[in-house]
C-alpha cells in the first residue's frame, strides 16, 4: 500500500495524540487549565458586569445631578462640573490590561484639568502585584507550559528508546515527521480551546449593542488570530528544541528556561530600565510647572494682568468702544474663556511632555517585543482588548474634550446673557444644563490602534517566518544517530 | 580520615566548578541581584528628592510667612503675603502642610506599593475629601509589570534556582548509571541525598544572604536601631523562604521520579505558588467584594455656597457647623466679622462630616477584602514572603491605610488651629508660629507580629514539606 506523505502526517499526528492522551500528567494539566480558563473567563464576566452596573449607575447619578442642579450662575456650574467614568471595555473580561492601573473617574471642573483618580489597584491588599487571573494570562503563560510537557520529548522520546530510526530507515522524511507532530499538538489544543473560543465569540456577539467598542467581531477575530499564531509560534519552537537535543532532558531544560526568562522576566526588567532612563516628574512638580506657567505666561514674560490688559483692548478696538461695559455682551464671560483657553494651552503643553516620557518608557517595550514574541503578543491582546495605553490616553483626550466643550458652553452663555460686575445677578436654568449632552465614549477602531503597534505586528511576522524556515532548515541536516 | 559527608561535599564541589552552565547561572542571578538593589534604591532616592523638594517648598512658603511679620511693609505684595500671614480668614486655606510618609531604609529592597500609594500630600484646612484622592504619576505600564526589586529576585528568582540545582540530584544518578554505584556505598542514599541537599542549601541560600546583605548594608545602617530587627527579620525571612523550596524539592525527589517529570513537577509548583494561586485569589476577591472608589468620586467635588452676597445662608451654613464643634462659638463678634470666610470653612468642614460616613464604609470594604485574601496567605508561602518583606520594609498596604487615617487627624489639627482663630476672631501672632501643627505617622502595633507569624507559616510548610519527603524517601531508597 503507497501512502501520501500527507496521509504518514496525519497517520504520525494521530500517533503523538494517543501517545499524548496516555500521559496521565499531560491529561491532568489540561483539565487544570482548561479548569481555570473557565474560572478567568467566568470571573471576568462577572468583574465586567459588576464594574460596568457601577460605572453606568453612577454616571446616570452624576448626569441627574448636573441636570437637576437648579438654577445658577454657568460659571459656578462650571466650577461645581462634572465626572467622567472610564466604561468596561466588553473585551476586557478576556484581559484585564491596564484596568486596574489607569483611573477610572476624572473631575471636569472650569480652570483645572485634573487627572484620573482612583487606581482599581488601590482597591486592593499588595496580594494584586502579583496579577488577577484572566483567560489571556491562561493562555499566554500557563498553556505555553502545556505545550512545554506535550513536545519536549516529541523527538528525543523517539530517539533514546530507538523508534527513530527504524522510522527514518523506511523513509519518512523529517520534515513530514516534525509536521505530523505539530499537527498532532495543534490539533488537541483547537479542540481544546475551541469551546472558549466559541464562548467569546458568543459573548462578544450578544452584548455587542451597548459596548463602547464598536468592532467587537473583528477584535475578537483578532484576538484569536494573534493567540493562534503564538501557541503555533510556542508549538512550532518546542518541537524544533526537541529535534535539536540530545536527551529530553536538555530539551526540557532549554524550554522551560526560555519560558521563564522570555514570559516572566523580561518584560519586568524591560519596564524597570525604561523607568531609569526616562524619569517621570512627581505629581507636585507637574502642578507646580502649570502654576508658574499660569503665573508668569508659557513664554515666561507675560504674565496674567498683561494677558488680560491686552485682550480688553483687543475687544475694545475691535468694537470701538471705550469702556468694556458698552461691550454689546458680558466682556467678563469673553476674558473667562480666553484664560481657560490660555491654561488649556500650557496643560496640553505640559500633558504633550508628560505623554512623551510615557511613550518612551512604553517605546522600549515595543522595541524588545522583536526580540521576544510573548510581549509581542501581550500589547497586542492588551490593544485589541481595549485596556491597553493608547486606548486610556484616547479616553482621556475625549474626557478632556468634553470639559473644554462644558466650560466654552458656560462662559459663552455667561457673555451672552449676563450683564458686567453681576456675578450673582444672572441665572440660567435646565435649559442649558440640557444643552451639554451625556457623555458617551466609543473606543478607536482595531485598526486605528494597531498603527500604535506595527513593531509588535512586524515581531509576530518575523518569529512566524524564523520558525518556518528553522524547522525547514534544520529537516535536511538533523541527523536521526547519535553521531 | 575525612568523613563521608566531607568526600561528599568535596567532590559535589568539584562539580559545581565543572559545570559552567551552573555557575553561569549563579552568577546572572547575582547580578540580577544587584540591579534589582540598584534599581530599589533608585526608585527610592527619587522619592526621597521629591519629599526634600516639597519640603523646601513648605519651608520657603512658612519662612516668607514669618518673615512679613519683621519686614517693613513696603510694596502690595508684602502686604498681601502678611495678610496670608497673620488673618485666619486668608490663612486657613493658603497654608500648605506636608504630611509625609518617609519611606523606610530598606523599602529600596523591596518597594511594595509605593509606587502605587502616595507617600506625601500638602494639605491645608479645605475639605479634606478634595484633597486625598488625587494619585502620584505614574505610568500604568510600569505599575501593572511591577518592581524588579531585591524582593522579586528573592520570592521569584530563587526559588527557579534552587529548582534548576536540585531537581535532578536523585533522578540524574540514576539516568546516568552510576546509582547501582552509589547503592553499593555503606552509606545509606537518603545520607548521601541530603548531604548533598545541604550542600546545595548553603550555597544558594549563602547567595541569597549575600545579596540581601549587600542590599541591607547599602541601603541603611542596619545597626541602627530602627533597622536591626528589620535586617535580622529580612534575613530570617531569606533563610526559612529558601529552606521551605529546598524543602519542596526534597519532597519533589523524594518519590524518585525521572528528571524530567521532577523538573515539571518543580516549575508546575512555582507556576501554582506564585502566579496561579496569588490571581486566582485575586479574582475571586474582586468579584466577591465588587468594589469601586469610583464612587467616592463625588467627594472631589469643588462646591461652595449658593451665593455669597446672601449673608443669611452665610449665617445658617456656620450654625449648622457649631452644633458640631460648639466649642468655636461664642465670640460676640462670631456672626459680625469675616463672615464669607467663616461660612466657606464651615462649609467645606460640613461637607466633611457629611462624607465622612461614604468614606469610611469604602475603607471598610478594602479592610475586609484585605481580610478575606490574608486568610489564605498560607496557601502560597511565596506570597507570605512578599508580605512579609513588604511589612519589614514598611511599604505594604495597611502602612498607607495607616497613612491615610493618620491624615484625617493630621487634617483634625490643622483646621483646629485655623479655625479657632477665625471664629473667635483672633490674628495669627508670629509666636503662633512656634506651635504650628506637626504631621505624624503613628506606630504600628501588629506589624511585627504579622512578620513573625509569617515567617511561621513559612517555616512550618518548609518543615512539613521536608518531614514528609524524609520519611517518603525511606520507601524511594530501597529501590
Amino acid at each position: 500500500m503507497i501512502t501520501s506523505p500527507m496521509n504518514i502526517t496525519i497517520l504520525i499526528a494521530r500517533k503523538e495524540i494517543k501517545v499524548a492522551m496516555r500521559e496521565k500528567l499531560v491529561v491532568v494539566l489540561g483539565c487544570i487549565i482548561l479548569l481555570l480558563l473557565g474560572v478567568a473567563l467566568y470571573a471576568g464576566y462577572l468583574a465586567y458586569q459588576q464594574q460596568q452596573t457601577i460605572i453606568t449607575q453612577i454616571q446616570a447619578e452624576k448626569r441627574q445631578e448636573w441636570l437637576k442642579q437648579g438654577d445658577k450662575h454657568p460659571h459656578i456650574a462650571a466650577h461645581y462640573g462634572t465626572f467622567v467614568f472610564k466604561p468596561k471595555t466588553m473585551l476586557s473580561l478576556f484581559d484585564f490590561g491596564l484596568d486596574a492601573y489607569t483611573g477610572t473617574s476624572k473631575y471636569l471642573e472650569a480652570h483645572h484639568p485634573h487627572e484620573f483618580m482612583f487606581r482599581p489597584a488601590q482597591d486592593h491588599s499588595s496580594m494584586i502585584r502579583f496579577g488577577e487571573l484572566s483567560a489571556a494570562l491562561v493562555l499566554r503563560i500557563l498553556v505555553p507550559l502545556l505545550i512545554i510537557f506535550l513536545a519536549f520529548a516529541a523527538f528525543t522520546r523517539e530517539r533514546e528508546s530507538g523508534p527513530l530510526k527504524l522510522l527514518v530507515a523506511q523513509g519518512v522524511s523529517f520534515a513530514t515527521l516534525t509536521w505530523g507532530k505539530i499537527l498532532a499538538y495543534v490539533t488537541l489544543l483547537v479542540t481544546m480551546l475551541l469551546p472558549f473560543l466559541l464562548g467569546i465569540v458568543m459573548l462578544s456577539l450578544v452584548n455587542t449593542h451597548q459596548d463602547t467598542i464598536p468592532d467587537v467581531v473583528t477584535r475578537a477575530t483578532l484576538l484569536a488570530f494573534v493567540y493562534g499564531v503564538y501557541l503555533f509560534l510556542f508549538i512550532a519552537f518546542s518541537v524544533w528544541v526537541s529535534l535539536r537535543s540530545s536527551t529530553g532532558r536538555n530539551a526540557l531544560l532549554i524550554l522551560l528556561s526560555g519560558w521563564i526568562f522570555l514570559g516572566v522576566l523580561m518584560s519586568k526588567t524591560v519596564a524597570n530600565l525604561s523607568e531609569n532612563f526616562y524619569a517621570l516628574p512627581s505629581m507636585r512638580e507637574f502642578k507646580a510647572a502649570i502654576e508658574q506657567d499660569k503665573v508668569s505666561g508659557l513664554d515666561g514674560k507675560t504674565p496674567r494682568s498683561v494677558r488680560m490688559a491686552t485682550l480688553e483692548k483687543e475687544y475694545l478696538e475691535k468694537y470701538e468702544v471705550d469702556s468694556v461695559q458698552q461691550l454689546p455682551f458680558n466682556f467678563e464671560g469673553v476674558s473667562m474663556q480666553a484664560g481657560e483657553e490660555y491654561g488649556n494651552a500650557i496643560y496640553d503643553y505640559h500633558q504633550e511632555k508628560l505623554r512623551g516620557i510615557f511613550h518612551q518608557q512604553n517605546r522600549l517595550g515595543s522595541l524588545v517585543s522583536l526580540l521576544n514574541p510573548i510581549i509581542a503578543v501581550q500589547h497586542l491582546s492588551l490593544a485589541l482588548s481595549g485596556t491597553d495605553m493608547h486606548t486610556f490616553i484616547h479616553f482621556e483626550e475625549q474626557a478632556e474634550d468634553y470639559r473644554r466643550e462644558l466650560v466654552r458652553k458656560m462662559n459663552a452663555d455667561m457673555a451672552e446673557n449676563s450683564q458686567y460686575g453681576e456675578f450673582y445677578g444672572y441665572k440660567a436654568g435646565g435649559d442649558l444644563w440640557q444643552q451639554m449632552e451625556d457623555f458617551s465614549y466609543q473606543t478607536p477602531t482595531a485598526l486605528q490602534l494597531l498603527q500604535y503597534y506595527r513593531l509588535e505586528v512586524v515581531s509576530l511576522l518575523l518569529w512566524t517566518v524564523l520558525a518556518l524556515v528553522l524547522i525547514h532548515y534544520t529537516h535536511r541536516k538533523a541527523k536521526p544517530l547519535h553521531a | 580520615m575525612p568523613s563521608p559527608s566531607q568526600i561528599l561535599i568535596y567532590y559535589e564541589w568539584k562539580m559545581l566548578i565543572r559545570n559552567r552552565f551552573q555557575l553561569l547561572m549563579l552568577a546572572v542571578t547575582f547580578l540580577f541581584g544587584l540591579y534589582a538593589i540598584y534599581y530599589g534604591q533608585s526608585e527610592i532616592n527619587a522619592q526621597r528628592q521629591t519629599i526634600q523638594a516639597v519640603q523646601n517648598l513648605e519651608q520657603e512658603e512658612f519662612s516668607s510667612y514669618q518673615a512679613s511679620f519683621t519686614e517693613e511693609m513696603e510694596t502690595l505684595e508684602q502686604e498681601q503675603t502678611h495678610d496670608i500671614a497673620s488673618r485666619p480668614a486668608y490663612a486657613w486655606y493658603r497654608h500648605g502642610y506636608h504630611a509625609i510618609l518617609p519611606p523606610h531604609d530598606y523599602a529600596a529592597l523591596a518597594i511594595g506599593q509605593r509606587d502605587l500609594f502616595r507617600y506625601y500630600y500638602r494639605l491645608t484646612g479645605m475639605s479634606l475629601h478634595y484633597q486625598l484622592f488625587e494619585n502620584e504619576l505614574a505610568n500604568p505600564v510600569n505599575l501593572m509589570v511591577g518592581n524588579f526589586d531585591l524582593s522579586f529576585v528573592l520570592v521569584y528568582l530563587f526559588p527557579l534556582l534552587i529548582i534548576a540545582f536540585c531537581y535532578g540530584l536523585f533522578s540524574s544518578e540514576k539516568e546516568n548509571g552510576t546509582l547501582p554505584l552509589l547503592m553499593m556505598q555503606p552509606v545509606s542514599l537518603r545520607r548521601i541525598i541530603l548531604v548533598r541537599f545541604l550542600f546545595y542549601f548553603g550555597l544558594i541560600t549563602g547567595l541569597a544572604l549575600l545579596l540581601s546583605l549587600i542590599g541591607l548594608i547599602t541601603s541603611g545602617n542596619p545597626l541602627k536601631a530602627e533597622n536591626l530587627i528589620p535586617a535580622l527579620a529580612w534575613l530570617l525571612g531569606v533563610l526559612v523562604y529558601c529552606a521551605f523550596w529546598f524543602g519542596l524539592l526534597f519532597l519533589i525527589i523524594s518519590f524518585c521520579q525521572s528528571s524530567a517529570l521532577n523538573a515539571i513537577t518543580a516549575v508546575g509548583c512555582w507556576l501554582l505558588l506564585l502566579i496561579v494561586i496569588p490571581a486566582v485569589l485575586n479574582v475571586i476577591v474582586t468579584v466577591k467584594y465588587p468594589l469601586s472608589s469610583a464612587t467616592l468620586a463625588g467627594l472631589t467635588r469643588r462646591t461652595g455656597l449658593e451665593n455669597e452676597d446672601d449673608e443669611e445662608e452665610s449665617r445658617e451654613v456656620i450654625q449648622e457647623f457649631l452644633t458640631h464643634k460648639p466649642e468655636l462659638a461664642g465670640s460676640d463678634s462670631l456672626m459680625k466679622n469675616n463672615l464669607l470666610p467663616k461660612a466657606y470653612a464651615a462649609f467645606t468642614s460640613l461637607k466633611d462630616i457629611n462624607s465622612q460616613q461614604q468614606v469610611d464604609q469604602y475603607n471598610a470594604q478594602v479592610a475586609q477584602r484585605n481580610a478575606w485574601t490574608s486568610r489564605f496567605h498560607w496557601l502560597s508561602p511565596a506570597v507570605n514572603m512578599q508580605e512579609v518583606l513588604a511589612h519589614i520594609a514598611e511599604t505594604d498596604v495597611s502602612t498607607f491605610l495607616r497613612f491615610q487615617a493618620a491624615l484625617a487627624s493630621f487634617h483634625g489639627e490643622i483646621t483646629d488651629f485655623y479655625f479657632t482663630r477665625l471664629f473667635w476672631d483672633k490674628l495669627i501672632l508670629q509666636e503662633d508660629y512656634a506651635s504650628l501643627p506637626v504631621f505624624e505617622m503613628p506606630k504600628s502595633d501588629d506589624r511585627w507580629n504579622m512578620v513573625w507569624l509569617g515567617l511561621g507559616k513559612i517555616f512550618l510548610a518548609a518543615g512539613g514539606a521536608f518531614t514528609f519527603g524524609f520519611i517518603n524517601m525511606k520507601g524511594g531508597a530501597r529501590q
